[in-house]
């Protein structure tokens, strides 16, 4: 199997990290969500703990992820793309990567501020602060923590959108490239004979 | 001046003169201030309003006395969320006890300018006895260093979900430094 990305398809590696990251995004924004209403008593630390300690593995995958793209490259538009559709599904990517960098590490920042507890990654060790404490800029970065959260939930929904548009109304392979193999029909080994 | 009336202002004055320690109040520049750990992380507490009342003198330990009024709402560990949460039912519970209380009228002499106090702190609704170990510098405005170790969990501070001494040793570590002015 190859491991790498061709011109036509997305490769196993950032397929996995694809999709990994996308459950860990999701995951992390529900969970995220919920935990501010719950009680702050010692009883329901551990909910803000696997929040952070996922956040952090986030930064860890979005940073791989970006060196593989380096190391293995990216498919092409497929075939017939308008060019401003390639032009806005770039700009849409890089700031997919930006965010998915950009939120976690907010909420690390948050936490650094907020210096209200040590925080170990999976109770493994304890993760440097990237800040002194400051009661003044905390609720700054909680806000912006937020803010970053929900503009990268819009430009998942846009990017969703698309992909599904392309698979639904184009019929190219835009989204089954991110797929496993077997799942995307077009390399089905008995392939129906088609028409043509 | 007669015999009779040499007498009586002697006998006065023996009498008046050794029986009582010396009456002081608080004057600016003292600090009242508490020292934890949250998961071996260590963070500090001021209580700014806290007001002493002394009647102390090192040779008149036995009439010597020591009361600490100790207001509670402002208590303050510069981070906000954990002072609502100090504020809080879990922990002082200001809503119901705004005030705590140290009072002493047992004084031992630790040897040098060293004291201790047997006293009985009244905090959330416990009073327990606790003893404050303390410097003397004597002067015109005398000073008291003063160290004295609560067990959180005698007074119901950080109980429930909080008692783990794990999360929050049972020792809280409190410094004061008050400066006295002579009552007026």
């Amino acid at each position: 199997m190859m491991l790498r990305n061709s011109a036509e398809r997305w490769g196993p590696v950032s397929q996995l990290l694809h999709w990994l990251i996308v459950l860990l995004i999701l995951g992390l924004g529900v969970v995220g969500l919920i935990m501010v209403e719950l009680p702050k008593s010692p009883r329901w630390f551990w909910v803000y703990d696997l929040h952070k300690s996922f956040g952090l593995t986030l930064i860890a995958l979005i940073v791989l992820r970006l060196l593989w793209r380096l190391v293995a490259g990216a498919p092409k538009p497929v075939p017939g793309t308008p060019h401003w559709q390639e032009r806005v599904a770039t700009i849409t990517h890089g700031l997919l990567y930006a965010l998915t960098f950009a939120v976690p590490l907010s909420g690390w920042l948050y936490d650094s501020l907020s210096g209200l507890r040590p925080l170990r990654w999976f109770g493994q060790f304890k993760v440097p602060k990237l800040a002194d404490p400051s009661q003044a800029l905390a609720p700054v970065m909680r806000d912006t923590h937020e803010w970053l959260f929900w503009a990268l939930i819009a430009l998942v929904a846009v990017h969703a959108a698309a992909a599904f548009y392309h698979h639904l109304f184009k019929h190219d392979t835009t989204l089954t490239r991110m797929l496993p193999r077997r799942r995307a029909a077009s390399s089905d080994p008995s392939p129906v004979p088609e028409i043509h | 001046m007669s015999i009779k009336t040499a007498f009586v202002a002697t006998a006065l004055a023996a009498f008046a003169l050794p029986a009582f320690a010396a009456d002081y109040v608080q004057a600016a520049g003292s600090s009242l201030t508490f020292a934890s750990k949250y998961e071996g992380e260590v963070f500090t507490g001021k209580i700014p309003a806290f007001a002493t009342k002394l009647s102390f003198d090192p040779a008149q330990l036995a009439t010597s006395k020591l009361d600490v009024a100790i207001p509670l709402a402002g208590a303050s560990t510069a981070n906000a969320d954990r002072d609502d949460t100090l504020r809080g039912a879990d922990f002082f519970s200001i809503a119901k006890f705004p005030q705590a209380r140290y009072t002493a009228t047992k004084f031992r002499s630790l040897g040098g300018n060293q004291y201790a106090a047997d006293g009985t702190l009244t905090l959330r609704g416990v009073a327990k006895p606790v003893t404050l170990t303390f410097t003397w510098t004597p002067g015109a405005q005398p000073v008291l260093n003063g160290k004295a170790t609560v067990k959180r969990l005698d007074f119901g501070v950080g109980g429930g979900d909080w008692a783990d001494t794990a999360l929050i040793p049972n020792e809280v570590a409190v410094s004061t430094k008050v400066v006295f002015a002579p009552a007026k």
